[in-house]
């Protein structure tokens, strides 16, 4: 009986720490004029999927990356869509009017410089990326 | 002269098109706003072994299938979009490259939960009505038919009027989002209620319509949409059988749908299942007109697999079903089951390329538009087809 509650006990961190890691692996960034300073995931979510435009009564424009780590990382952890389906959202979109394609970057150091000097864009890195001129947001 | 004109402006937009293809020009500064341009273009291959299907030839192999759109949208402020699309095709004998404009409206946007739309707009209906013709979008070549027919698209795809729209939180239940529309509809005299009509015997010199509806989807947990839409449309038709004048009503026509979609990992299912009731009243030289009412039960369940980053296959199941005290009870011309197998191959972001097979049972009432027209089957029809349809698209 000990030995079950101490693997259960085990488990859960191990559960604990790996969801931890995914969601470290990513950073939230934004520019300076974005009044939040953290954000919910429900919230990324949204942005991102273009349900809202606002954080903390700013105005928030997404920015993407076009691949790698982060980007699997972030669709992964945020989004629940791959890359292809949320393309294909975002298509639809454009093509019915609805809205418009948001900017896609091909690395962290394109995003983090976009995101510096664009009023209202919120990005992601990597953990271990440079965000010099941009704020990080923490994620509640 | 009109002809020569609308080939003229289709060349020009799908030069324009190309161009944009090369320059990869997708948007540039209009003041401090940014204008995006997207597109895409589309060309297919259908070969069939029995009845002709949707005006191709396609008993022969047939490549007239094509269609392209370009489209420019802009947000003028944090609130207020703009933007437009012009859109061409030619499929078979449907359209034949007129341009046309496809969707223009202003759009305001007041909160999440409130927006309004107003020009002309893309009418939501079911699963895909306003993303029909977006074939890289889906996995499929050809959408199912008994639900989104390829010779209707411009008689449900856009209205002419105003949409309110919005999406509110339910918490832990999910979301919500609706639409409610109002408006003209379109029509276009090298589709689906032209031919049919001509078929019979009854040529339509004019027609117009409106249509009025509402859609409701739900999205109670992470890759499930759950949704409703109903509508309330009309058709005057008039026109000469021989020298008599006619007129012809369909009012009201009503289309009610429902439908789910549960997208998990590499999975995707859909279903929707769309019960249209069409009261209609013809009248011959003014006289009491003689009235029917009419309907079809159309439906399709679909799954599709990821294999790999590139690769996707499916299956659809679309059946339609006609149902009307005129209507032949013979097995073949009272409905269309379509039992599809597809496979779609991303190339890179901007293109695909898709085979698919369609196995066909029956070829539905001939005064129904469902692919299989008279005009262009004169041998008579077959009861059963197979497809082959192959496309390739690109888009930006």
């Amino acid at each position: 009986m000990k030995h079950l509650r101490f693997i259960a006990v085990i488990a859960a961190i191990v559960l604990c720490a790996s969801w931890q890691a995914r969601a470290a692996d990513v950073k939230v960034i934004a520019n300076s004029s974005v009044a939040a300073t953290s954000v919910s995931a429900g919230d990324i979510k949204d942005v991102f999927l273009l349900d809202k435009d606002s954080l903390g009564g700013s105005h928030v424009d997404p920015v993407l990356s076009k691949g790698g780590a982060a980007h699997e990382a972030f669709l992964k952890e945020y989004l629940g869509k791959n890359d292809a389906a949320l393309q294909a959202f975002y298509r639809s979109l454009v093509f019915t009017g609805k809205a418009s394609m948001p900017k896609s970057l091909a690395s962290d150091a394109e995003v983090v410089a976009y995101v510096a000097k664009t009023k209202g864009a919120v990005g992601y890195v990597s953990s271990g990326a440079s965000t010099e001129g941009v704020k990080t947001l923490q994620v509640k | 002269m009109k002809q020569i004109i609308g080939r003229l402006m289709a060349g020009g937009m799908l030069a324009a098109l190309a161009l944009s293809m090369t320059l990869h020009a997708q948007e540039f500064k209009l003041g401090s706003r940014t204008v995006q341009v997207h597109g895409f273009a589309s060309q297919g291959y259908a070969y069939s072994n029995e009845n002709n299907f949707l005006t191709m030839n396609t008993s022969h192999g047939s490549p007239a299938f094509t269609e392209g759109a370009l489209n420019v949208s802009m947000a003028v402020t944090d609130k207020f979009r703009v933007g437009g699309q012009g859109y061409t095709r030619k499929i078979g004998s449907l359209d034949d490259f007129r341009p046309s404009l496809d969707w223009a409206y202003g759009d305001y946007k007041f909160a999440s939960w409130f927006g309004v739309r107003g020009g002309k707009v893309k009418t939501v209906l079911g699963l895909y009505n306003d993303t029909q013709d977006m074939t890289f979008l889906y996995t499929w070549a050809l959408l199912p038919q008994g639900v989104y027919p390829v010779d209707l698209r411009t008689t449900y795809i856009a209205h002419t009027g105003g949409d309110a729209y919005g999406r509110v939180s339910l918490k832990k239940a999910g979301k919500l989002e609706y639409t409610l529309y109002a408006g003209v509809r379109s029509f276009d005299n090298r589709e689906g209620y032209y031919y049919y009509s001509a078929g019979g015997g009854f040529p339509i010199s004019t027609i117009k319509g409106r249509m009025i509806g509402a859609d409701l989807k739900w999205f109670p947990v992470k890759g499930l949409t759950l949704g409703a839409s109903g509508a309330d449309l009309t058709a005057h038709r008039t026109g000469f059988l021989g020298k008599t004048p006619y007129t012809f009503d369909s009012n009201p026509n009503r289309p009610l749908a429902g439908y789910a979609n549960y997208a998990r990992g590499k999975w995707e299912g859909s279903f929707e299942y769309r019960y249209v009731n069409n009261y209609e009243d013809i009248s011959f030289g003014g006289a009491t007109p003689i009235h029917e009412d009419k309907c079809t039960r159309n439906w399709f369940a679909a799954a599709s697999y990821r294999i790999t980053p590139k690769l996707q296959a499916g299956f659809y199941h679309s059946s339609t079903n006609v149902e009307a005290p005129t209507i032949p009870t013979n097995t073949a011309s009272n409905h269309i089951y379509d039992e599809v197998v597809a496979a779609r191959y991303d190339v890179n972001s901007h293109w695909d390329v898709k085979a698919e097979g369609h196995f066909m049972d029956g070829y539905g009432d001939g005064r129904q538009t469902q692919g299989f027209y008279k005009q262009w089957n004169p041998q008579g029809l077959k009861p059963t087809t197979n497809l082959l349809m192959l496309r390739a698209t690109f888009k930006f």
